[in-house]
């Protein structure tokens, strides 16, 4: 049995990849992937938490939030075809109508 | 026109609703009180029926050749209404059931809450129930409703479906039809003061629809308007009324309330001096309601509405709501049964309120030239007896002694009499007039077609040109003779019974030393004669005399479903009050004796009884102010008025044997010309209604108006420019606030992240 306290530990270093991606890539569909890579950061720290605690909330947890994940990229995927077809592109950059 | 099919065979769908009330009573253990509440359900689920069908079928041919748009339909729950109706009245007639311990049957608790009283202590559980109240009065006005109102659908069918101006339209006039007439069962049934007065609002509502049915019709959305806001007057009145009453008592049911009346919530006696405020209020509502001086001015202009409207309201349900109102409150006063004492004051308002109208309208009727308008004003003189009379029962019932007690309970019994037989002679007049303009119009549209309609001058309701009908519509001539003479007052038929004891126990007031009631009681002695007047005058210048206009020939009694009603009212009208004055009904309806019976009397002696108390009382005073009431209403009123319009008819007309010798008697007393008077002072200001219309008006144009014009500028400038502005700033504010955004995705990211982990933060420096 690993010690949670390294899932724990992989779970901040992914969180951090994701939120440093989100932060430096211009594609869209790049820090959507990014997004993703925190929430399931999160997740793995739920799931280390269920095993270490023997606890089944954590996984019904985890459950949950990879639908709600699922659906989110959807959402995120149509958004940005929408943003595709208007502005011809997916750069973030460019991408700043809601400044006026 | 042309309907040569039998528009009987119309009525086949009404068989199984026939079926319904008999089938009911003849299971065991079938009480009819418990099926009472079919009387208001079976209209109530009816309503939308017809007019959702109305609104699918609309235009189909067989939905308007069958069903009559609707009125079939609405005949059929009517039909349930009335049959359930004769079911009770005949178990408590025959002693099924008991008035005195069946009176009150409560189905269900609405609504149960608690109530914090202003002690601040909290009186738990106020119930407020759905339930009957019967008694005598509720029995004979349950009678007159149902039955009314199933005879003016049934005339209705004839008199709306013929005339092209309904056009498709007919269904929303039975549908609001049905729901009016079960808003006057259901006020008549209700068991508390709060379901009378959710009814008494229903009929409000469709007063309003129904007046205003011709609503592209300026004056008739005019008068609509004018209807319902003038009774809304009145119903304000009778809801602080109300507010008062369960104040004092504690609940609006009737069986609390009326229970002991002088014993308040929580054992106080109840003083008079508020009681009396509780019932001015609830009289104000059914002054309103009843159409009497000061609230009086809509129901002349609520003639805008169809015939058959007009025969509702002012005969079966709406007019008598206010009377069943007032009579409703003998008990507070009665002081021989637990009614509370020092209440004389407001008998005699009654009483004055009701001789001032009787005698206003009665003056007003004199000068109108529509035959609708004439039995309006009719109707609001009539209804003004009978408060008259009830203020003289609440006056009488209110004094102490053997002899006041009784006079009380008769001319309470002789009020309600009357109530019955005006309602039954009036619905039967407005029908019958309705006939007279329906075939007026008939044959104004068939002399004058092809020339597009003749001139659209020409007023069918206008009495001036109609004359020697008699001839040309014997049903309609002999229904209306019978019910004016019912309305006159001639003796023997219909209201003579009723109406020679309200004006007899008016005086009897004033004998016995009340002086104050000596004004009402000239007044209605004197409307005695001016009713003989204004009613023969109506009657002899439609029906007897030269034909005023080329109109008259061409008259033809021939639309179907008109006559049926107009046959049943007049036997009822003709022989009615005799019959049930000779059945003591007057000790019936004010609760003295429970059933309609010779009391132990053969026939003749009871006849005789009914005879000698009517034409030759004991007391010398009261024989001559009976003779003097015949005098008047029998022969000044009706010789003056076949003077002025009698005379014989065309020559090669003859008149059925019913009216013939009327119209024959009518041309012998000479002719005498009174231009001179139509064209007074007087006679200008009667027609103009006395002014009233224009006072009130000009009273809203000085008060009302300008607040009104006051309140939509405070509206418009102040409530709205405030919102205006808040509007106005955000917009601003909001434009300041997007200068300072990127609209770059990551640093909302970034600014996420630091609001979080300042959270975050937070959260682990507070945990240190």
């Amino acid at each position: 049995m690993i010690d949670p306290s390294w899932i724990s530990g992989l779970g901040v270093i992914l969180f951090g990849i994701g939120l440093l991606g989100a932060f430096t890539r211009k594609n869209a569909i790049i820090v959507l992937m990014c997004i993703e890579v925190m929430l399931n950061a999160a997740n793995l720290n739920f799931v280390a938490g269920a095993s270490h605690y023997g606890d089944v909330d954590g996984w019904v947890f985890t459950a949950i939030a990879i639908a709600i994940a699922a659906a989110e990229v959807a959402i995120g995927l149509a958004i940005l075809l929408s943003l595709y077809s208007t502005q011809e592109t997916i750069s973030l950059d460019e991408a700043s109508i809601l400044r006026n | 026109m042309g309907e040569t099919k039998n528009e009987y065979r119309l009525l086949l769908p009404l068989l199984p609703f026939l079926a319904i009330v008999p089938f009911l009573a003849s299971q065991p253990d079938s009480n009819s009180t418990d099926f009472a509440w079919l009387i208001v359900v079976v209209p109530f689920i009816m309503f939308p029926i017809i007019l959702i069908t109305g609104q699918v079928y609309n235009k189909n041919e067989t939905w308007k050749s069958t069903w009559k748009e609707g009125g079939i339909l609405g005949l059929a729950a009517l039909l349930v209404s009335l049959s359930t109706t004769i079911w009770i009245i005949y178990d408590y007639l025959i002693g099924n059931a008991d008035i005195e311990h069946n009176d009150v049957t409560s189905w269900l608790e609405w609504i149960s809450f608690d109530v914090l009283q202003s002690d601040y202590t909290i009186a738990q559980n106020r119930i407020l129930g759905v339930g009957v109240w019967i008694d005598s009065l509720t029995l004979m006005l349950l009678f007159v409703a149902t039955f009314l109102c199933f005879l003016i659908c049934w005339f209705a069918i004839g008199y709306m479906t013929t005339d092209p101006i309904n056009e498709d339209s007919n269904h929303r006039f039975f549908a609001e039809f049905v729901l009016f007439s079960l808003g006057m069962f259901g006020m008549v049934l209700a068991d508390n003061f709060l379901w009378l007065f959710i009814f008494w609002e229903v009929m409000g509502l469709c007063s309003y629809l129904l007046i205003g049915f011709y609503y592209w019709k300026e004056s008739a959305a005019y008068a609509a308007k004018k209807a319902f806001l003038t009774t809304r007057v009145g119903d304000v009145f009778l809801m602080v009324g109300l507010l008062i009453l369960y104040d004092i008592y504690g609940s609006l049911d009737f069986a609390v309330v009326f229970d002991d009346p002088s014993t308040g919530i929580g054992g106080v006696a109840v003083e008079s001096g508020e009681l009396f405020w509780a019932l001015m209020m609830l009289f104000i509502g059914a002054v309103g309601k009843s159409a009497q001086f000061p609230l009086h001015v809509w129901l002349p202009d609520a003639m805008e509405g169809p015939t058959p409207v007009s025969a509702l309201i002012h005969a079966a349900t709406m007019v008598n709501a206010g009377l069943y109102l007032v009579a409703r409150l003998m008990p507070f006063v009665d002081i021989h049964h637990q009614g509370v004492a020092g209440l004389e004051d407001f008998g005699l308002i009654v009483a004055w309120i009701g001789g001032i109208t009787a005698f206003m309208a009665a003056s007003i009727a004199f000068v109108q030239n529509d035959i609708k308008k004439v039995l309006a004003y009719s109707t609001m003189s009539q209804l003004a007896y009978i408060f008259t009379g009830l203020g003289s029962a609440l006056y009488f019932l209110n004094t102490p002694g053997e002899f006041n007690h009784h006079a009380g309970l008769f001319v309470l019994g002789a009020s309600l009499f009357h109530l019955f037989n005006h309602a039954m002679a009036k619905g039967m007049l407005f029908m019958a007039s309705g006939s007279v303009i329906h075939e007026i119009h008939h044959a104004h549209d068939h002399l004058h077609h092809g020339s597009d309609h003749g001139d659209h001058d020409f007023d069918p309701q206008d009495m001036r040109n109609m004359g020697g009908l008699a001839s040309k519509m014997p049903v309609t001539s002999t229904a209306m003779m019978f019910g004016s003479m019912s309305i006159i007052g001639i003796p023997l038929i219909g209201g003579f019974w009723s109406k020679e004891g309200i004006i007899a126990e008016t005086w009897a007031a004033y004998f016995h030393g009340e002086t104050m009631i000596l004004g009402p009681a000239i007044l209605i002695l004197v409307t005695a004669g001016m009713t003989g007047f204004y009613m023969s005058r109506m009657w002899f210048m439609t029906f007897a005399g030269q034909p005023k206009s080329d109109v008259v020939d061409h008259v033809h009694e021939t639309t179907p479903w008109i006559k049926e009603p107009l046959f049943i009212l007049t036997l009822i009208t003709a022989i009615g009050g005799f019959a049930l004055a000779t059945l003591g009904i007057v000790d019936f309806l004010s609760n003295e004796s429970h059933h309609l019976s010779l009391h132990g009397h053969s026939l003749i002696e009871q006849i005789q009884h009914e005879l000698e108390h009517a034409f030759l009382p004991e007391d010398q005073k009261l024989r001559m102010v009976g003779w003097t009431t015949i005098l008047l209403s029998f022969v000044i009123g009706p010789i003056m008025a076949a003077r002025i319009h009698g005379g014989q008819l065309k020559d090669g007309q003859r008149a059925n044997i019913f009216v013939g010798w009327l119209v024959k008697l009518s041309g012998k007393f000479g002719t005498q010309d009174v231009t001179w008077l139509a064209e007074s002072q007087l006679a200008e200001a009667l027609d103009k209604r006395l002014y009233f219309d224009d006072l009130y008006e000009g009273i809203i144009a000085r008060t009302v108006i300008p607040f009104a014009e006051f309140s939509a500028w405070f509206d418009k400038n102040v409530i709205d420019g405030i919102i205006k502005q808040i509007e106005s700033n955000s917009v601003l504010g909001s434009v300041q606030i997007r200068k300072v955004t990127t609209g770059n995705a990551r640093d909302y990211i970034l600014m996420a992240t630091v609001g979080a982990l300042c959270i975050f933060a937070l959260l682990m420096g507070v945990n240190i």
